[in-house]
């Protein structure tokens, strides 16, 4: 567990800098040094006056069960959203109208969105949970050998879950 | 089962062409290249938040892999996308809300209004647009709120949004393309 800054709220009064006994909240980046930042301590988080560090974890439960029909039904609208996306960037590509094509750019972004929502409800809300590991292993089993597939990087995220 | 049984999705057979190049899951379940890339993005965005910026760039990788092998459905047209949009309002988000409110699943919940509230604004700037054309967004902004999907015509976004609630810096601009 490490502390963390929310640069949007931090209003440099540095309170943080006088109580850190490692030196982790001073960088150049306005980001803590998490490697110097000691598991847990969170002197600087109770310290901050204005709210702006929070703690990270390091480990991360696994998402709530859903039913079996709940899950078929998310993955149905996120099938229908992805399908909505394909075919707005379908017309943006054939189209030469500038005006139909910002449109099509508009409903293709929200489309990508409300499926990711549907995605994350779905057991995909973070890279540590299982359902994700399955997926990562069914696509370098199928993928892997392509041109252009991150090979390592996905085996390293599948090893730091084993 | 403590839910009534669900309609079968005959409107979502089309998916089922649209998934021949598709992988199948460790859950045995076929995705196609744009469902991949958007479990992708979206943990992407969630590594994003965990602050593990190499683990987010991995996902960014994975889901540029699988847009890049996407290719453009032929004769498309807004009817279609109408159609759909039209299956989930008046089919999908009624039965998957009705599962979701048996199984008390306050996650679902959530998603499925936010989801449905902003499905309903797409389909009221297709018909929009329908009708005003080019007109619609010539002198004026188009925003789409990051978390929800939100959208908006108008010169600036809302202070909140209306769906999500997330604060303005979050709902982003459409910008025209540079000529």
């Amino acid at each position: 567990m490490h502390a963390a800054r929310n640069l949007r709220l931090c209003t440099k009064d540095c309170v943080c800098l006088f109580i850190c006994p490692t030196g982790a909240t001073n960088t150049e980046t306005g980001q803590i040094d998490f490697d110097k930042c000691l598991d847990g301590c969170r002197l600087c988080v109770d310290a901050c006056p204005s709210g702006a560090i929070y703690l990270i974890s390091s480990t991360y439960p696994n998402p709530q069960a859903k039913s079996d029909a709940m899950t078929e039904i998310l993955f149905a609208l996120a099938g229908s959203k992805a399908l909505q996306e394909d075919l707005a960037r379908s017309i943006a590509l054939e189209s030469d109208d500038p005006a139909l094509r910002r449109i099509c750019k508009v409903i293709e972004m929200s489309n990508r969105i409300i499926a990711e929502d549907l995605w994350r409800e779905s057991g995909y809300i973070i890279a540590q949970s299982d359902a994700t590991s399955r997926l990562l292993e069914a696509m370098l089993a199928e993928h892997g050998a392509e041109e252009g597939f991150p090979v390592e990087a996905v085996q390293a995220l599948l090893n730091d879950r084993r | 089962m403590k839910y009534s049984k669900i309609p079968p999705f005959v409107w979502y057979t089309a998916l089922n062409d649209h998934r021949k190049e598709a992988i199948v899951d460790a859950d045995v379940r076929q995705m196609t290249w744009t469902e991949l890339a958007a479990v992708c993005t979206n943990l992407e965005k969630a590594c994003t938040k965990q602050l593990r910026g190499e683990e987010a760039a991995t996902f960014a990788k994975l889901a540029s892999f699988y847009e890049e092998r996407r290719a453009a459905t032929g004769d498309a047209a807004l009817q279609q996308l109408l159609a759909l949009i039209d299956a989930d309002l008046t089919g999908a988000y009624r039965a998957a809300n009705e599962v979701a409110a048996a199984d008390e699943d306050r996650g679902s919940k959530r998603a499925l209004l936010w989801g449905e509230k902003a499905t309903k604004l797409l389909k009221s700037l297709l018909a929009r647009y329908e009708k005003q054309g080019a007109k619609l967004t010539e002198n004026t902004g188009v925003f789409v709120c990051e978390i929800c999907g939100f959208v908006y015509v108008g010169d600036a976004a809302p202070e909140v949004c209306p769906i999500c609630k997330v604060p303005s810096f979050k709902i982003h601009p459409v910008r025209k393309e540079a000529i």
